[in-house]
């Protein structure tokens, strides 16, 4: 692929993500509720503190206004000050980032380490009991609630085996100096095993429940796709030749039939984030999942329309990604 | 396979790596919502008021019954209707080691009360909380003079809910330092704050033990406080009787017989602030008319759904104000459950054949929203229940005088401050913030208004009781109950009580 198919095809991100702004902008400005009200609560306040909390906010002026206000200050780099925490969105956001993307890529990994090889073993054994209980396997896993399974998860683990911590990142007594912000690798880093368990005991039921649709999904499609590779000439030409049946399976069919599982992992990863709000509740995960539920509950307005706009520039990201590896993976398609 | 059997290896060592039980001074709290902000005087969260509290002590406190005591002062003395004189204690110091003086008292409030007082133009959210006070003082070297600019008997009522900063250090470190650091008078410092997952603080060795009319005033009795953030109910169940936490707030009451029955967690109680109610819309065609009203109150039988549905936590009431609110008034006439009446009553009212109406509710009372429609229902009363979001239902009800549509309301209003003021007046006068019904009586506004400004204490407290009286006869609201706060705590913790303000102060907490 071409360097200019390149930037044309980044090029191409800037409407898409304008469009993106303008629709999270007018959805939150849109949806009833007044953040001044939520803020006052059950308090008596005179109109005059009313108004004077509306103008801190700057909400008493028109909503063109602050739209382009909003866009101005977001292009280079500005989303405003958090209502309730009183400092930039920009800070609050980032503080949590990188929980929630360690999370999702360990959920990532989990979902690729179990979902490649069961997809495999179900092709290969296709009918089969195995491929029976995958089938249904994947089945449950797209349709059971993240919270619900979440909180068997936790009955099972922690309440009654005590083998893993309730809720949070890392235990209290493991304090990191940070690096990276991504714990697994900070504790590596600094040399401590011990709070790299403790880390890891923590991520390893929320990123089984955030992976687990993932998971499901990533089996069918591998499933599939090595069912289809395995019809095709070139695999009984292999076999016709007298090669191993492992290598037929691995050095041949598998290249080929990881193609599409790449890309869906590719795009799937974008959902990951979404799903994140339910998982990071549950587990009391510190990361931006939760804080986007808090702050839509009290129209929270600017780090609302930065998170989502932060979505939607990962998901955008994440499909362009996609479709590039599938050019590399796939010489035959063309961006 | 070697790959394998290592990677099997290295995740039983994870599932082995659970954290340690917490050793015996370190109390951990399961806690619903992370703290917004560490600066006293920037936030309108309670959450974030319970973790800043046990960092930063105030001039007033409240104990565990809700008497209001001097912490930070020595004593207070009502000078006239509008002046306060507040003597300050000698020889308590912030963590950072310096003296606090009369100058930080007079430096916080106003930081609390001036037009920009928190800089850059910016007034503080909290200022509402403290009404009428216009000016602060130093008269001597300990004693601050607090002016109001009208009567307010509700100040001391009210100062429990600020902290005390330090002067040099806000200058020091900004408004925006402010946010994420903590430099208070209390029993707790500030050791790290894991945003969004738990605040950490350690035992503050110089402190003066805190208000002597709560004993034991002395130092802290554990070494180190953790507030772990766990927003998921049944997470914070989890947490409790795994042992990973020692307190957990808001216990649903469909977990309670669970924390009970464990070996190792109980369940503790105090009576709410939180009043609820349903809101009849009375400027609607249907609920205009006080005989449909009585209708509704008759059809509910609210000891059956206390028993059943809330477990038996709560208490119910026949005014808006709770049990333990200042001016109470204890002779209201309860509306009996009677179904049979209750049709007759719609009957005379032209509605022989009964009524159809709808009742809003929030998500997280639809349960019970339900239970009273099937009451309702079957005093031919046909309610259906329609879910909300909050604010949105806000924006439906508390119309401030404007038109309404709807016709019930299922809601609550909260009062940390027990006083009347803090309640009766945003819900039942003439166009208040509050005021779901759309009541207008110009008699309680009267009361109310005069009430407000009353000094003297019984007067004051009659007032309110004639009030009380009033509306449970013109009934624009069915007055339900006051839920009570449900705790899970550890029965290894000592030395802790719930209080009805919702305040979780680990002063005297021990663990065994």
């Amino acid at each position: 692929m071409s360097l200019a198919r390149l930037i044309e095809r980044l090029l191409q991100l800037v409407p898409v993500l304008l469009g993106v702004s303008v629709i999270v902008f007018v959805m939150i400005t849109l949806t009833p509720g007044d953040p001044v009200e939520i803020m006052i609560g059950d308090q008596v306040v005179t109109p005059e503190l009313e108004a004077a909390m509306r103008h801190d906010l700057g909400l008493d002026r028109p909503v063109h206004e602050r739209f382009f206000v909003f866009l101005g200050n977001a292009v280079q780099g500005d989303f405003g000050e958090s209502f309730y925490h009183r400092r930039p969105v920009i800070d609050v956001i980032a503080e949590r980032l990188p929980a929630t993307i360690e999370l999702s890529l360990v959920a990532l990994l989990i979902a690729l380490a179990t979902a490649i090889p069961l997809g495999v073993l179900a092709a290969i054994k296709r009918n089969s009991v195995l491929d029976r209980l995958a089938t249904v396997g994947s089945l449950l896993g797209v349709s059971l609630p993240g919270f619900w399974f979440g909180i068997l998860l936790l009955m099972l683990f922690a309440v009654h085996l005590q083998l893993l911590p309730v809720s949070g990142r890392i235990g209290f007594s493991s304090e990191i100096e940070p690096i990276t912000h991504f714990l697994l690798i900070d504790t590596l880093l600094r040399g401590r095993p011990d709070a790299f368990l403790d880390a890891l005991s923590h991520i390893v039921l929320p990123a089984i429940t955030l992976g687990l649709p993932m998971t499901a999904i990533l089996m069918r499609v591998t499933r599939t796709s090595m069912l289809e590779v395995m019809r095709q000439d070139y695999v009984t030409f292999a076999e016709a030749k007298g090669l191993a049946r492992h290598r037929v399976l691995f050095r041949h069919a598998l290249k080929n039939a990881l193609i599409p599982t790449v890309s869906v992992a590719a795009i799937e990863t974008g959902s990951l984030l979404g799903g994140n709000m339910i998982v990071e509740t549950v587990f009391g995960w510190p990361g931006l999942g939760r804080l986007v539920v808090e702050s839509i509950f009290v129209r929270n307005y600017p780090l609302v329309q930065a998170a989502v706009l932060f979505y939607a520039v990962t998901y955008v990201m994440l499909n362009f990604v996609a479709d590039i590896l599938y050019t590399v993976l796939n010489p035959r398609v063309k961006l | 396979m070697r790959r394998t059997s290592r990677l099997l290896v290295a995740s039983l060592l994870a599932f082995g790596a659970a954290v340690p039980a917490a050793t015996a001074s370190e109390l951990v709290v399961g806690f619903t919502r992370d703290a917004d902000t560490l600066d006293p005087a920037n936030h309108r969260k309670r959450e974030t008021e319970t973790i800043i509290r046990n960092m930063y002590d105030g001039i007033l406190t409240r104990d565990s019954d809700m008497n209001i005591l001097p912490e930070l002062a020595v004593s207070y003395t009502q000078v006239s209707p509008t002046v306060y004189e507040f003597k300050i204690r000698d020889g308590v110091t912030f963590h950072d080691g310096s003296a606090m003086t009369a100058e930080d008292v007079k430096f916080t409030l106003e930081r609390l009360t001036a037009e920009g007082g928190m800089g850059d133009g910016q007034t503080s959210p909290r200022k509402s909380l403290l009404g009428p006070l216009s000016g602060v003082e130093v008269v001597d070297g300990s004693t601050v003079r607090v002016t109001l600019s009208e009567p307010w008997p509700l100040l001391p009522a009210m100062l429990p809910f600020q902290e005390v900063v330090s002067k040099a250090f806000v200058e020091k470190v900004g408004t925006e330092g402010m946010a994420t650091q903590a430099n208070g008078t209390g029993p707790f410092k500030l050791v790290e704050w894991r945003k969004g997952d738990s605040i950490i603080m350690e035992r503050f060795d110089g402190y003066y033990g805190g208000a002597p009319g709560i004993e034991p005033a002395d130092k802290a009795c554990v070494d180190r406080v953790i507030f772990k953030i766990i927003p998921e109910s049944a997470s914070r169940v989890a947490a409790l009787l795994s042992g990973d936490v020692h307190i957990i707030n808001e216990l649903p009451p469909f977990s309670v017989e669970q924390v009970k029955n464990s070996p190792n967690a109980d369940v503790v109680t105090v009576n709410g602030t939180r009043s609820f109610f349903i809101a009849l819309n009375t400027q609607g065609e249907i609920f205009d008319d006080l005989r449909v009203r009585q209708a509704v109150a008759h059809a509910i039988d609210k000891n059956l759904i206390i028993d059943k549905i809330l477990g038996g936590n709560a208490e119910s009431i026949a005014g808006i104000l709770s049990p333990d609110a200042f001016g109470k008034n204890d002779n209201l006439p309860e509306y009996a459950y009677d179904p049979d009446k209750a049709r007759a009553l719609l009957a005379e009212a032209g509605y022989p054949d009964g009524i159809e109406v709808t009742m809003d509710t929030e998500g997280a009372f639809k349960d019970t929203a339900e239970a009273i429609a099937s009451l309702l229902t079957r005093a031919g009363i046909k309610t259906q229940v329609t879910v909300g979001e909050g604010a949105l239902l806000s924006q439906k009800w508390r119309t401030k005088g404007g038109e309404k549509t709807g016709d019930m309301f299922f809601t609550s209003w909260g009062n940390g401050s027990l006083d009347p003021e803090g309640i009766f007046v945003p819900t039942h006068v003439t166009a208040a913030r509050g005021n779901s019904a759309g009541y207008s009586n110009p008699e309680i506004d009267k009361l109310l208004t005069e009430a407000a400004t009353e000094v003297d204490r019984e007067k004051r407290a009659a007032m309110y009781q004639q009030a009380e009286a009033i509306a449970n006869a013109d009934l624009p609201y069915v007055y339900l109950w006051v839920p009570q706060d449900i705790y899970g705590v550890s029965k290894r913790l000592s030395g802790w009580t719930p209080s009805a303000d919702s305040r979780i102060n680990l002063h005297d907490a021990c663990l065994k």
